[in-house]
């Protein structure tokens, strides 16, 4: 499903402008979305989910404008949405909460609707806990049981909002092979601050920045904008005061920085290839 | 209504029900009303097979004690409801339900019938365990008979009434402060005599059913001598008292029930507006 975002403004009571004039297309396949706190990541994807009208601008996917009923209505025939702040029940178990909201996804065939929850309660590792009422599951758990909420009715259209928070590295691997495997012809929008998240599933991807766009390509093309401009210095004195520090590790006695920053932060600071952690914040810190 | 929008219905009814029913205060609210209430003299719920206290007719007795019962558990049944709508935002469960293709005014229909059918279903079974052991210990059955003709035409619109604004004002308001006005208003408006102060009681707009029961099923008091609704000399808002005629009983059932659906209405506007 294609979404095409043209002029889109959101400001909320107050005169906070979460989003101010964004224009961007999202294809096929796995999207990345990346941006800081108060980007309007999050407000992009409410917006999207139809949950949230937009001030000004226009929305559509696969053809449906989001600014009408009718649209919204179609779009959310197709979606999946986990979103960042995610709840639950307290007082069904895993099974009903899944077999609530498939319902109210449409899923009417009960032999069915029975079956794709047993199916996603086994992708995300609940079976066992499937009968425990949700008021005892940790965060982790929860996080999984959203997980699989999304993916009920098997949605063309997937909007992810920081789904790894509150996973373990073993769940986390396994969710973003999941959501890979899942994309194939369909759309799935993956926001998140983790951006090894990003680098190990999206082929595309989307930064902002206070509610605008402030770049749209791929991972190698992000990547790419901080060739020349990663660091590398061993110190036992304080860190380089130039540029951003990626990563700080204990070396000999002193500390190996990861530095980005646009000219070589010191005489011993040797340049190392990027990553797209280093992209991203090369292309923020400006 | 479509077919969609009756399962959104259906499946919102559904699990609403089922989590009321789960929560230990729908039961434990009304059980410690009832048993205060039996260890208080006057009490019909005590008095019910006292034959020097109750009504030698069966049909009086139970409506009587739907009176009482209903007057003493729609306050509880009020306040446990008031936290219904709102927790989907607190629980933040909300934006899940809301990104479904689900209508959200079926969901919201769905909500109140099912959250307010399990919080009634306590009430329910003390109002019909007390008729049955009445019906049972005077050989009356046609007490049970009168007992559901009057929870169709008093109970069940007036607990309509009280859960739609219980589940829609909190919206605009904080549940517990809704609470206390809500009690404060069920005990002006349903028990403060009218020639007293200004009160909605023996109007049209009465939820503990003054013109059915004076208009439909013949009710006044146990002895006989109470009036229920229509016009009290010297009292404000008697445009809102016309003379108890099974006409105005029904009238009246069917504003109570236009009223909970602006009560609905109003609600669901607010949840819309704050998108």
């Amino acid at each position: 499903m294609r979404i095409e975002i043209s002029g889109l403004t959101k400001t909320y009571r107050g005169g906070v402008a979460a989003l101010d004039g964004l224009d961007l297309v999202v294809p096929t396949g796995m999207f990345g979305l990346l941006g800081a706190n108060g980007a309007g990541k999050t407000t992009l994807m409410r917006i999207l989910a139809g949950l949230v009208r937009p001030t000004s601008g226009r929305v559509t996917v696969s053809g449906h404008d989001m600014g009408t009923g009718a649209g919204r209505t179609a779009v959310q025939h197709a979606l999946g949405y986990l979103p960042q702040d995610l709840g639950v029940y307290p007082d069904l178990t895993a099974r009903q909460f899944l077999d609530y909201v498939a319902l109210l996804k449409g899923m009417d065939d009960r032999a069915a609707r029975r079956r794709r929850v047993g199916e996603l309660l086994e992708v995300v590792a609940l079976t066992g806990d499937a009968d425990r009422r949700l008021r005892g599951f940790s965060g982790g758990m929860r996080q999984r049981v959203g997980i699989a909420q999304a993916l009920l009715a098997d949605p063309r259209l997937l909007i992810v909002d920081e789904p790894t928070a509150g996973l373990d590295p073993e769940e986390r691997i396994r969710f973003r092979t999941l959501l890979s495997q899942f994309a194939g012809r369909r759309t799935v929008l993956l926001s998140t601050h983790i951006v090894d998240d990003i680098a190990q599933t999206c082929r595309e991807v989307a930064v902002l920045a206070r509610g605008r766009l402030i770049f749209r390509g791929t991972v190698d093309e992000l990547t790419h904008r901080a060739r020349g401009r990663v660091w590398s210095i061993v110190t036992d004195g304080p860190p380089p005061a130039e540029g951003t520090v990626v990563s700080a590790l204990p070396h000999d006695g002193g500390m190996r920085y990861r530095v980005v920053a646009p000219a070589a932060p010191g005489p011993q600071a040797r340049p190392v290839d990027p990553a797209l952690e280093d992209g991203y914040l090369a292309l923020t810190a400006r | 209504m479509t077919s969609q929008t009756a399962r959104a219905l259906g499946a919102s009814l559904r699990y609403e029900f089922r989590m009321q029913v789960r929560k230990p205060s729908v039961w434990i609210v009304p059980a410690l009303t009832v048993v205060l209430f039996l260890l208080i003299g006057g009490s019909l719920l005590r008095d019910l097979f006292d034959p020097d206290e109750s009504s030698d007719d069966a049909r009086t007795t139970v409506v009587g004690l739907a009176v009482q019962v209903h007057t003493l558990l729609s306050i509880g049944y009020g306040c446990l409801l008031a936290d219904r709508l709102v927790r989907d935002d607190r629980l933040r469960v909300a934006p899940i339900l809301d990104a479904t293709p689900a209508r959200p005014s079926a969901r919201l229909v769905g909500k109140y019938l099912g959250a307010g059918a399990a919080t009634a279903v306590p009430i329910l079974a003390v109002y019909f365990g007390f008729a049955a052991a009445y019906a049972v210990h005077t050989g009356a059955p046609d007490a049970l008979g009168w007992a559901l003709a009057t929870c169709a035409v008093v109970i069940v619109p007036g607990l309509l009434f009280v859960a739609a604004f219980a589940l829609a004002v909190p919206l605009i308001m904080p549940a517990p402060l809704f609470r206390v006005f809500f009690v404060g208003y069920w005990l002006w408006g349903n028990v403060v005599a009218p020639d007293m102060m200004p009160t909605l009681a023996r109007t049209l707009i009465h939820p503990l059913g003054g013109y059915p029961l004076d208009a439909l099923l013949d009710f006044h008091g146990i002895d006989g001598g109470d009036t229920w609704a229509g016009p009290v000399p010297g009292a404000t808002l008697n445009f809102l008292r016309p003379d108890p005629t099974p006409t105005t009983a029904w009238l009246s059932i069917a504003v109570l029930l236009a009223l909970a659906a602006v009560a609905l209405a109003g609600g669901h506007a607010v949840r819309a507006r704050r998108a």
